[in-house]
């Protein structure tokens, strides 16, 4: 209620929030991301699958400037959040960073404890303005991670004293803790037990209601599981975007076909 | 689809499911085969063999679902793969119900042994019964060989085998309405062609999996349905 940017995006359910047009990524000399378009829909689960290399992840950072950090890396095309271009100059990338939240393959909370874990981006943003704000912000992120009961009694306990599951579902409510429109993950269960995996996915389904969840995936069962939406990356090209029931039972692309049953494509 | 996995027991698991759903198949056609050679020739014994076959059909059925389930649990197939698991479980399930109509007809065959006859019959029974034993052997190359063009032309001949159905249940309510002793006869002769016109439907099915394996759709139930079934006289009137 403090925070301008809490106003609700007029977008349908279908609208597209992220929409991507000829984006290509360099790395010095090497074509990571070739003519790349794509529309990611509002409150879906997009799920990236395709082999290393693909150019997968480095789409997923373009969504958020995190391509930025790397020198040699260069990022041409239109990127649009909302209609905005997000490579723009007026554009603040740790603002935007806010807005389009990122859930990494390795949990990495800061060595604090599990309240400062969730409070420095809420701090740094400054989207409380009272200790009373903060706690607030605190509770409602760390009930959406699905976290909350497990950390309620020690949250001045440091957060890397968790497991591995529950330091990512931390992670995860230390993303949503600034409000973000977007969340992206990349590979976000792969360092993580099969229970810890599935708390993971059924809270992704649930952040589904709220935001655009944009998910990087080594499993396909996974992304067949938690996604609407499935893009198909391989060597750098886009080859099929499209629901993910028709994906996994009748992709269009021979490539696709190849790949999601495991054959050499 | 040529194409090897990586994992190369995913292959032999698939060629084994296949390779029992081809058994099934060449099984069945040899008891169509028999059930329609022993109605012909009034052989018991042939059709006491049919009966006593159903048996190694089901069992087949019975390994194909088993060996469906432990792929569908342990490798979790998906796409072409996933169609051609879902293809396989419905064929067999086809195959299974052809081999209980050709049990059933043997089953007649016995219990009609002796009794009076209905001139011609049996032989146009006979020649249904390979129109239509050659149809499921053509839908099973056809999904074999993953051949739509040749599916479509399976499920297109059904009107044939209805035809020659409708032809045969005129023929043979005309024989019990002119004959009442001629009923319990006719009536195991029309279960014996509706099982066989049953079966060309199985053979359509088996021809739509095809259609579906290969394209991811399944084909839109457009057949012209021959049902009028009057009798040759009340036929004559309209």
């Amino acid at each position: 209620m403090n925070d301008m940017r809490k106003i609700e995006p007029d977008v349908t359910k279908t609208a597209a929030k992220i929409t991507a047009r000829e984006v290509n990524v360099h790395y010095g000399d090497t074509h990571a991301i070739k003519n790349v378009d794509v529309d990611i829909a509002d409150k879906t689960v997009t799920a990236f699958i395709g082999p290393s290399g693909c150019g997968k992840s480095t789409f997923l950072r373009c969504l958020n400037r995190m391509n930025d950090t790397i020198d040699i890396c260069r990022v041409a095309g239109r990127i649009e959040l909302d209609g905005r271009d997000i490579n723009h100059k007026s554009v603040d990338p740790v603002q935007l960073r806010a807005q389009v939240g990122m859930v990494f393959q390795k949990p990495n909370p800061f060595p604090k404890s599990i309240y400062d874990n969730i409070a420095y981006g809420p701090r740094i943003h400054g989207l409380a303005h009272s200790k009373t704000d903060l706690d607030e912000i605190v509770e409602k992120s760390l009930r959406r991670g699905a976290i909350w009961n497990e950390v309620k009694d020690r949250l001045n306990q440091p957060g890397t004293g968790l497991s591995g599951g529950q330091q990512q579902r931390l992670c995860i409510a230390r993303a949503i803790a600034t409000e973000p429109e977007v969340l992206l993950m990349d590979e976000p269960c792969s360092a993580l037990d099969p229970i810890a995996t599935a708390q993971v996915e059924e809270l992704i389904d649930e952040l589904r209601q709220t935001y655009s969840v944009v998910i990087v995936t080594h499993s396909m069962q996974q992304a067949a599981r938690v996604s609407q939406k499935t893009a198909f990356f391989h060597l750098g090209s886009l080859v099929e975007f499209n629901d993910t029931d028709q994906i996994f039972t009748n992709p269009q692309d021979g490539r696709t076909e190849s790949y999601i049953t495991g054959k050499i494509g | 689809m040529n194409e090897k996995h990586i994992l190369t027991a995913f292959d032999r698991d698939l060629d084994v499911i296949q390779g029992a759903m081809i058994k099934m198949g060449g099984l069945v056609r040899i008891s169509l085969s028999d059930a329609a050679t022993a109605l012909i020739s009034e052989d018991t014994n042939l059709a006491e063999k049919v009966r006593a076959g159903d048996r190694a059909i089901d069992a087949l059925d019975q390994k194909v679902k088993i060996d469906t389930a432990k792929l569908l649990a342990l490798r979790a197939p998906t796409a072409g793969d996933l169609r051609f698991v879902l293809s396989v479980m419905e064929i067999s399930s086809h195959l299974e119900r052809c081999g209980d109509y050709a049990k059933n007809i043997a089953k007649r065959t016995i219990a009609m042994a002796g009794g009076c006859e209905i001139n011609g019959t049996p032989a146009a029974l006979g020649r249904m019964s390979k129109f239509a034993e050659t149809m499921i052997k053509d839908a099973l190359e056809a999904f074999i060989q993953r051949d739509v063009e040749k599916a479509r032309e399976i499920i297109a001949r059904d009107v044939e085998a209805d035809q020659i159905y409708n032809t045969l249940f005129r023929s043979l309510l005309t024989h019990m309405m002119e004959d009442h002793r001629n009923i319990t006869v006719g009536m195991h002769l029309h279960f014996i062609a509706k099982n066989i016109e049953r079966v060309g439907d199985h053979a359509t099915g088996i021809a739509e999996q095809t259609v579906y394996l290969v394209t991811g759709d399944m084909p839109e139930d457009d057949r012209p349905k021959q049902d009028f079934v009057t009798p040759a006289s009340e036929g004559a009137e309209n």
